[in-house]
C-alpha cells in the first residue's frame, strides 16, 4: 500500500521529524522530543499538522437535522457557530466513529472525521441520506488542518492576525480569510488545553506553517500528541471506542441524548446495559500499556488497558482501561499486570492533567 | 546524525555497549539507543546474583511511548545492578556511556568474540 503524503512532508523531515505510517498516511511522529513537545503545548504553545484528518461538509435545507440524525449527541440545540462532539452509531449502537460537526450556518455542516475512519465513514453517512435535502461531499483531500494548541496559542494567532477582533469562544468556529485565502477556524482540540484547529486549502498550508515557525512555536507529532489526550482523559477511536463497543461502554453516556425524538441507534442504545466500564487509573509505580491486564489482589482478570503512557507532566504511568462493570467499584482495589508483576493502580473520577481549555 | 560511539568499548547488534575487565562484562546501551529510544523513564533490571544466558532478556527500558527489552550478549552471573538508574533512568539519555546497566561475571570468556568492534557497530547503525 503506498502511503499518502501531507503537503507539508518536505518540512517536517527537513524539521528532524521522525516519519511513521498512521491511518495510511506518512505522518510526523516525533521532532525534538516527546517531553519538550508536550511541555510545549501544556506551557506554551506546539502546532500537529493533522491534516490526515476527514472533512466532509453536510449542505441544503436539512443540513442540521441530517446532522442531528446520524450522531448521537444533540446538535439541533446548540448554537449557530458552535462545535459538537458526537459518536457516530449503527443501528445497533456499536460506534462507526466519533467525530466533531461544525454549525457552520443554517444549511452548512462542517464534519471532521479520523483520517482512518474517512472511507468507512464516507459509506455509511452516505447511505442514511435518503429522506433529507441535503447534498454531501468529502473534501479530505482538499484541506490541510494545522493544531495549534496550548496557552500562548491565542496570542500567536492574534499575532499572525488569523484570530478576529471579536469574542471568539471555545468549541465555536467560524470562516474567515488570511491574506485573501479563506480558511476556517475552530477552537477545539485535543489536548486538554486551549487552542484552535485551522482548517486551509492545502497550498496554503506551508505559508501558515512558516509564520507559525517564526514565532518559535513547537512542532509536534503524534506522539506527543497521543500522551496529551491521554492525560486529559480523552478517547481515542481504536483504543477506547472501536466497532465492537457502544459509547455507554466508554464514559460517552454524556454524549448520547436519549430524549431527541430520532437518532441511529436511539432504540439499541434506548436498552443497553453496560458490558465495559471505560476508567482512568494513576499508577505509584511503573508504567501501564495497551493491552496489559487489569488484576484484583487473587489475580483475577477484570479487563485490560486501552491506552497507557507515562504522564510527562505527573512523572507517573497513566491509563484508561476497559473492566467488567459487575466486577468493579471505584473502591475496589485493582493493579495492572506488567510483565507478570503487579502494580497498584488507583482510580480517578478527573482528568489526570486539567488543561486550560476555555 | 552522528553519534557517539567510544573506540575502546566493544557493541552489541542491539545498541549496548560493553567493557571487559579481566572476566567481568559492564554493559550499557549506546548513543544511538538513548537517542532512537527518546526520554527514557523507566528501567528494569535483575537483582544481582541472577544467572542470565546468552541472548536472553535481563531488563526493562521504557521511553514515554516505547518498551524495550534489554539483551545479554553473554552467558553468566549478575554481580552488579545499576540501581541508580532505576530512581533516575534519563542519565542514560544524557550520558549513555557513563550509565552502566549491569556487571556479568562471563562464564565463558570466549564469548566476547562475537561483539562488534566498533567499525563493525557504525556499519550496524547505517543499516538500522
Amino acid at each position: 500500500m503506498t502511503l499518502k503524503t501531507l503537503s507539508l512532508e518536505q518540512k517536517h523531515v527537513d524539521q528532524g521529524a521522525r516519519m511513521a505510517a498512521f491511518a495510511g498516511f506518512n505522518m510526523p511522529l516525533q521532532y525534538s522530543s516527546v517531553k519538550n513537545e508536550v511541555l510545549a503545548v501544556r506551557n506554551e504553545v506546539g502546532v500537529f499538522d493533522v491534516s490526515h484528518m476527514g472533512e466532509f461538509f453536510v449542505e441544503g435545507k436539512d443540513a442540521h437535522a441530517f446532522i442531528d440524525h446520524i450522531i448521537t449527541n444533540d446538535f439541533r440545540n446548540a448554537g449557530d457557530l458552535k462545535a459538537v462532539y458526537s459518536p457516530l452509531c449503527r443501528d445497533d449502537g456499536t460506534v462507526i466513529d466519533d467525530l466533531i460537526a461544525y454549525k457552520l450556518g443554517d444549511q452548512k455542516v462542517l464534519i471532521c472525521v479520523n483520517a482512518g475512519n474517512i472511507d468507512k465513514d464516507w459509506n455509511w453517512i452516505s447511505k442514511q441520506t435518503e429522506e433529507f435535502d441535503i447534498e454531501l461531499t468529502n473534501r479530505s483531500e482538499s484541506y490541510s488542518l494545522l493544531a495549534i494548541q496550548g496557552p500562548k496559542s491565542e496570542a500567536i494567532l492574534k499575532k499572525i492576525n488569523i484570530l478576529p477582533k471579536k469574542e471568539f469562544p471555545y468549541y465555536s468556529i467560524l470562516e474567515t480569510k488570511h491574506n485573501g485565502k479563506e480558511l476556517i477556524l475552530a477552537r477545539t482540540g485535543y489536548t486538554g488545553e486551549d487552542g484552535f484547529e485551522v482548517f486551509c486549502p492545502e497550498d496554503y498550508a506551508t505559508t501558515l506553517w512558516d509564520l507559525l515557525m517564526a514565532e518559535k512555536v513547537i512542532p509536534c507529532g503524534l506522539a506527543s500528541r497521543d500522551v496529551l489526550r491521554i492525560e486529559a482523559g480523552y478517547p481515542l477511536y481504536g483504543h477506547e471506542i472501536h466497532d465492537g463497543v457502544t459509547p455507554l461502554d466508554s464514559a460517552l453516556k454524556w454524549t448520547v441524548k436519549l430524549d431527541k425524538e430520532k437518532f441511529v441507534g436511539k432504540t439499541a442504545l434506548s436498552t443497553y446495559q453496560r458490558k465495559l466500564r471505560l476508567i482512568k487509573i494513576i499508577l505509584d509505580k511503573g508504567i501501564p500499556r495497551e493491552g496489559y491486564e487489569i488484576v484484583l489482589e487473587n489475580d483475577k482478570v477484570i479487563g485490560k488497558v486501552t491506552s497507557g503512557t507515562m504522564s510527562v507532566v505527573l512523572g507517573q504511568g497513566v491509563a484508561l482501561a476497559h473492566v467488567n462493570p459487575e466486577l468493579f467499584s471505584k473502591e475496589t482495589e485493582i493493579f495492572v499486570n506488567i510483565r507478570n508483576k503487579k502494580y497498584r493502580a488507583n482510580f480517578t473520577s478527573k482528568a489526570f492533567v486539567s488543561g486550560g481549555h476555555k | 546524525m552522528a553519534h557517539q560511539t567510544p573506540d575502546h568499548l566493544k557493541y552489541t547488534i542491539e545498541h549496548e555497549w560493553a567493557l571487559l575487565e579481566d572476566d567481568v562484562l559492564t554493559l550499557g546501551i549506546t548513543d544511538f539507543a538513548q537517542s532512537s529510544l527518546g526520554d527514557i523513564v523507566f528501567m528494569e533490571l535483575p537483582d544481582v546474583d541472577t544467572k542470565i544466558g546468552k541472548g536472553e532478556s535481563f531488563g526493562v527500558v521504557e521511553s514515554i511511548k516505547s518498551v524495550s527489552d534489554l539483551y545479554s550478549p553473554v552467558t553468566g552471573t549478575i554481580i552488579e545492578s545499576n540501581s541508580d538508574l532505576v530512581e533516575t533512568p534519563e542519565q542514560c539519555n544524557t550520558a549513555p556511556y557513563k550509565s552502566w546497566l549491569i556487571k556479568v561475571k562471563l562464564a565463558d570468556v570466549s564469548e566476547i568474540d562475537t561483539l562488534l568492534s566498533v567499525t563493525d557497530y557504525h556499519k550496524h547503525c547505517e543499516e538500522a
